[in-house]
């Protein structure tokens, strides 16, 4: 089932149990983010939270933790929610096959309610910003999805961008950004800089949750965000043209905020509690000048706590950082079985690959690291046997501990990219990179002992399914 | 430090910008300082407001903001029929 706005989802939350309403006064800070951290804890069926009783404020409404379970994570696709992580992807992957999509174009959008335009429009009036953690600089919007066009090719629709960036507020009128260098949005700036422009942004808040799992999903530079929501909802995502500087935005909206990137200017931000688990330092970032606020009557203010794994975040991007890579690996090694990227955004990558021959998971290892997302954030790349499942943990450490010989085993490689927030790197954005290769040699890789493994009887599957039903039943 | 002339917890400069009242009169206020850009809510607790009990960790100095790296590197213009990329 497609959902076309964000509360046509809290809806479906609150009908599944899975959207626990705080109707108790709370203070903006540190309730909130504490209780925005504190909910994962509660498993893979924690509830979203909805406060609208914050201290000082009139009519905040606040959500919080939307995407943070694998179960709302499995409502977001439309599937139950009992739907296992495995199968969600594989799920994921299944649709994305149906990739593009065109999107719907659609009238009166929903956001188009109420307008703030020029000095007029102060984002405190808005929305009920919070701080999340101690040492961030301000309060920060981190859930929004990010339009914006390539400036040298703007009518191509795959190289427009929607993305999620940090955006931190400096001002009733000023925010700030962070363009990871690896990410679409900063070429978009560095052709703009370079022309000396400003860059046109639609930040959009609130949108319907196929849109923040695309626009948090590493595609490839010309591949467009909103084609592959529609692939993933079975349904065109409906759009609208942002009012002032024409930016497609998603039809259904809480809030779009319309202004420039301005060009060649950075000003200190931060820092930020990151998806890392640690802080980001001050930093001199690009500054976003508002121009135009739109939005729907009492909207409401979808933000996302992260901190030290697992938080709401590490569920947002972790189907879709695996499936992209492994899209990518199918293509050149169709020994590929799964790929799981899940862990810090893919920092770790974990596949499973059939062997051509001796050395060859390897080389599955080498193209990990240089797909679009590889450059940027895998530092390790562990590679398995195709009958170990990288999704459970338990038999990837079985293939560690009786497949992996560093002799031979480990390859690493000296000063490769990496995005500046990873904190192991010794020069922020470098850092040298690690395959594990935790196959079964094969010929001629003669190395090892390995005499008959033992495999599961041909009998198993089927006890396990029926042992999954017995034990639900219960 | 008094409540009504307070210092930046995170830098210590002595100017500090009123940014908006809450929406229910006289509840809370958010402040920035000019220098470091650092923005409070007062109603938050004393570690994130209060100069001397903000968390060692998280201050930054003049130097701090004057060397901080810039994300991502501005690049040289490349004007139309400017030849060679200047800065």
């Amino acid at each position: 089932m497609a959902y076309d706005d964000f509360r046509g989802f809290l809806d479906t939350l609150r009908k599944e149990g899975q959207l626990l309403h705080i109707a108790d006064e709370v203070m903006p800070e540190p309730d909130i983010a504490a209780a925005a951290n504190a909910a994962p804890r509660l498993g893979g069926h924690a509830p979203a939270l909805y406060f609208d009783h914050v201290k000082g404020f009139t009519d905040a409404r606040i959500a919080l933790n939307v995407h943070g379970s694998w179960a709302n994570h499995a409502l977001a696709l439309g599937l139950p929610k009992e739907t296992g992580t495995k199968e969600q992807v594989e799920e994921f992957i299944r649709r994305w096959d149906t990739f593009p999509v065109a999107p719907e174009w659609r009238g009166n959008p929903l956001w188009a309610e109420n307008t703030l335009e020029g000095e007029d429009a102060d984002i405190f009036r808005v929305l009920p910003l919070i701080r999340l953690n101690d040492g961030d600089g301000g309060f920060y919007i981190d859930k929004a999805a990010v339009v914006s066009k390539d400036p040298a090719d703007p009518e191509h629709s795959g190289k427009q961008n929607v993305g999620i960036y940090r955006i931190e507020v400096k001002g009733r009128r000023t925010l700030a950004i962070q363009p990871v260098p690896m990410h679409d949005i900063a070429q978009h700036l560095h052709t703009a800089e370079e022309r000396g422009e400003d860059l046109p942004v639609a930040i959009t808040l609130g949108n319907e949750p196929v849109i923040s799992i695309v626009a948090s999903t590493p595609m490839e530079y010309d591949q467009n965000e909103y084609e592959l929501a529609g692939a993933l909802r079975g349904a065109p995502a409906p759009l609208s043209r942002a009012p002032l500087t024409g930016l497609p935005v998603p039809w259904g909206s809480e809030v779009v905020i319309e202004g420039v990137i301005e060009g060649r200017k950075r000003e200190i931000e931060g820092p930020f509690g990151e998806f890392t688990g640690h802080y980001s330092g001050g930093r001199n970032m690009p500054v976003i000048r508002i121009d135009r606020i739109s939005y729907r009557t009492d909207p409401i203010f979808e933000h996302l706590y992260l901190g030290m794994p697992w938080t709401e975040v590490d569920y947002l991007i972790a189907a879709n950082t695996c499936v992209p890579l492994y899209k990518q690996l199918r293509r050149d090694f169709p020994e590929v079985q799964a790929v799981n990227a899940m862990y810090t955004h893919g920092l770790v990558v974990i596949v499973s690959t059939k062997k051509r021959y001796g050395g060859f998971a390897k080389a599955v290892g080498m193209r990990v690291l240089t797909t679009p997302h590889g450059l940027g954030y895998a530092a390790t790349v562990i590679v398995v046997d195709e009958d170990v499942d990288p999704f459970d943990l338990p038999q990837v450490m079985w293939a560690l501990s009786t497949k992996m010989n560093p002799a031979g085993d480990l390859v690493q490689i000296p000063n490769l990219s990496v995005l500046e927030l990873a904190p192991q790197a010794i020069t922020p954005g470098i850092t040298d990179k690690l395959i594990i290769d935790a196959t079964t040699p094969v010929a001629p890789d003669r190395r090892g002992t390995y005499g008959t493994q033992v495999r599961d009887l041909p009998e198993t599957a089927e006890w396990l399914a029926r042992l999954r039903k017995l034990t639900a039943a219960r | 430090m008094s409540d009504t002339t307070p210092l930046c917890p995170r830098c210590a400069h002595e100017t500090i910008e009123h940014i908006t009242g809450s929406p229910v009169p006289g509840v809370w206020e958010v402040l920035q300082c000019v220098r470091c850009l650092y923005m409070w809510r007062t109603t938050e607790p004393a570690r994130r407001t209060r100069r001397d009990a903000y968390p060692e960790e998280f201050m930054l100095t003049p130097e701090d903001i004057g060397t901080a790296p810039e994300v991502p590197a501005v690049p040289p213009l490349r004007l139309p029929g400017a030849g060679a990329a200047t800065r």
